[in-house]
This record gives C-alpha cells, structure tokens and sequence, in this order.
C-alpha cells in the first residue's frame, strides 16, 4: 500500500490541492444549490482529473482519503470521522474499476464506467449504513436506488466534462507525467 | 528575565504555552478517539444500550452548543431524513413498522452528532497536528500545505469567477441551478484554476526540495 501511495512531492501536492478544492467546492455549491447527490459530481470530476494529470494507480484513492481528512479537518460534511469512508470508499472502488478497465475502451467511455462504480460504492455505503441502524431491505433498498439515479446522473455529467479538460491541458503541454500523456 | 535568542519573549511565556498546546493536543486526540468511538456506536450497540449512548449525544450536543456550535445544521438533516425515511416506510410497510423506521433515523443522527461536537470543540489546526501522528511525514506537509494555500486558492477562484462573470458567462448561482450550465463552470473557471494548481504544485514542491524537503530522517517543525 506504501508502494501505491509513494508519488513524487510534486504529483502528491497536486492531488492534495484537488482534496482541498474538490471539500472546498463541495461546501460552496451545498450552500447555494441544496441538491442532493451533487457531491458525486465534483468527486467523479477531481478523482479523474488527478487520475489524468499523475497518471498512476492510487492516485484516486490518495485523493479520496485526502478529501475526508480534509473535510474532517475543515468540518465539513456532518460525519466526523466517518467522512472518511465516505470520501474513500469511492475513491478506492474507481481506482479498482480504473485498473481493471485499462486500455479497453475510449476514454470517455471508461470515464463514465469507472464513474459509475464510484457511485455506486457511495451509494453502497449508505445502503450497508442504513442497514446497520436498523431500516428494514425494503426501505433501504429504495433509498439505494435513490440514491444511484441521482448520483448516477451528476457522476455522468461529470465523467462526460473530464475527456475535453484532459485534452485542453495536454494541448497546453501541462500534464507534467508522460505516462499520463 | 530569560529569552530565547535574544527575540525578547520571555522563556518562561514559551514553556507555557508549550504546555497549553501539549494539553490542548492531548484533549483533541481524546476528543477524536471519542467522536470515532461513539459514531461507530450508533451502528453498532444493541437496542437495550440506546439510552446511554443518546445520553452521551445529550451532553456534546449541550457542550457543543455552550462553545456556540450550530445544531441546527444537524437538525435539519435529521428533519429531511425523517421525512424520506418514514414516507417510505409508510408506503412499503404501512404504520406498523413506523417507530423502526423513526429508530432507525434516531440512530443516522447519533452517528453524526460525535463528527459535529468534534469540529466545534477541536480547532482544526489541532485535529491535523493530531492526525500528523500517524500519516507518513509527506502526506502531513501535503495536507499543511493544501489547508495553508486555501486562501490563496480561494481568492484565486473568486477573481476568475467575477472576471468571468463579468464577461458574461452564466455561472451564478441561479444560473448554476440548471444543469447544463455547469460545463460553462468548468470551462470558465474550473479550468484556469486547475492550470494554476498545475504551477503551484510545481513551485512549492521546488520550493520544498531545496530546503532539503525528504532529505533527512529526522524532521523538525517551526513553532
């Protein structure tokens, strides 16, 4: 695991400007729109986005853990220290899902894939939640779906913004990773 | 009197508020051990333990509040999921099962209550020094630099969205609440600032690695 999270000072720094941004955001927008699942759209975003730039495995998931330390740290969100596993839980499903869809389709395709098992572990984690305080299958299960088809949809919008910002920062020579290239 | 180098504060000022911070560190590690003992308990203590965990979540919301903490962020919360939860139970399982279903969103807001108390009682800086402890020393100054470039990043942010605004682009907040202006965000402001973490990251890891950033094992803090 040491191994995975070993990036440069440069790379780290990065993915740690987009875990602070992606928590900053996410507070800002919560103010002012007030829609459920819109948290999924900025993490599908920053996620792919440091995915993109760094260009290595982990690097989603180093963001995800980021963002809930942050957040805990800001005091945003309402879950103290169980925001971390709402930030990391994705975080490591679409790291897992980027590995096993590597090099199969389009980019925009694969954004989109990956995307969507994060949101889907996200809405997992709420589903397990509910389960455990009590809620009966039913119920739960309601909420699950809920929550996929909101999150589903923010998670696409997302993944579908990530392809062209990619381009545009590689036709500015600024993805500084030649792998990521 | 005693000073430290010559700087003119007193050694015996510094000796204390050494102290003060040591305790003022050991109280948010105790607050952040508790917080994570008592929202795992809300999922997992039996029905019959209920009462004591919610008495616990009585006296932080009440130290909480005395530190001016805003409970109604939660309260509300709670409300909404009240609401969804019990509509939902009423439609699948008609009135039987509406006092589990109330239980059940009693124990969600046990859960979020300790995370609450914890940001209100523990000032941030402390919870990160806390957390110091046990990340690896790279991802501490990460995360240092990160929460320390905030204002820059937020001014940054701030300047590129009125500039833009002012150009035209629909990204107000009305605007924002129509999904298909949320590309004009990204592109109009999400971009350019990205670029601008690009060149950031690039300087301060520059700036690190030649104070000898990862060169020693042993590290030393400024205080």
């Amino acid at each position: 695991m040491g191994k995975v999270l070993n990036f440069s000072l440069q790379d780290a720094l990065f993915i740690g400007f987009c875990a602070t941004l992606l928590v900053a955001l996410k507070s800002m927008l919560r103010l002012k729109l007030g829609i459920a699942g819109h948290s999924m759209f900025l993490m599908t975003f920053f996620y792919l986005i440091c995915y993109g730039v760094v260009g290595r495995a982990g690097s989603i998931t180093a963001c995800g853990l980021l963002s809930g330390l942050v957040a805990m740290m800001l005091s945003i969100g309402k879950g103290g220290p169980l925001i971390l596993i709402k930030f990391g839980l994705p975080a490591l499903a679409m790291d897992l899902s980027m590995l096993l869809f590597s090099g199969l389709m389009t980019l925009k395709l694969r954004c989109i894939l990956v995307g969507l098992v994060g949101c889907f572990a996200w809405a997992a984690k709420s589903w397990v939640e509910n389960l455990l305080v009590g809620m009966t299958i039913q119920v739960a299960l309601v909420q699950f779906m809920l929550s996929m088809l909101k999150g589903g949809i923010f998670t696409i919008l997302a993944a579908l913004m990530v392809p062209s910002v990619l381009s545009r920062l590689k036709a500015h020579d600024l993805l500084f990773n030649e792998d990521a290239k | 009197m005693k000073t430290r180098r010559g700087r003119g504060v007193p050694h015996s000022t510094l000796e204390r508020n050494a102290e003060t911070g040591s305790k003022s560190i050991g109280w948010t590690a105790g607050a952040l051990s508790l917080a994570l003992i008592l929202s795992s308990s809300a999922f997992f203590i039996p029905q019959d333990y209920l009462l004591a965990l919610i008495v616990c979540d009585i006296v932080l919301v009440i130290h909480g509040v005395c530190r001016r903490g805003d409970f109604w962020i939660l309260g509300r919360v709670f409300l909404v999921q009240l609401v969804i939860t019990l509509t939902l139970y009423y439609l699948i399982h008609g009135q039987e099962l509406l006092l589990q279903g109330a239980l059940a969103v009693v124990r969600v807001l046990l859960a979020f209550i300790p995370g609450w108390w914890l940001s209100v009682s523990c000032k941030p800086e402390q919870i990160g020094e806390v957390l110091a402890w046990i990340l690896p020393v790279k991802w501490a100054f990460v995360i240092a630099a990160s929460l320390s470039l905030l204002p820059t990043m937020t001014t940054e942010i701030r300047e590129i969205y009125q500039t833009q605004s002012l150009r035209g682009a629909k990204i107000s907040p009305k605007a924002l609440r129509d999904p298909r202006n949320w590309s004009e965000l990204l592109h109009c402001v999400i971009f350019p600032l990205l670029i601008q973490l690009l060149k950031l990251s690039k300087q301060t890891a520059m700036a690190a690695q030649l104070r000898y950033f990862g060169k020693h094992k042993r590290r030393t803090h400024w205080r």
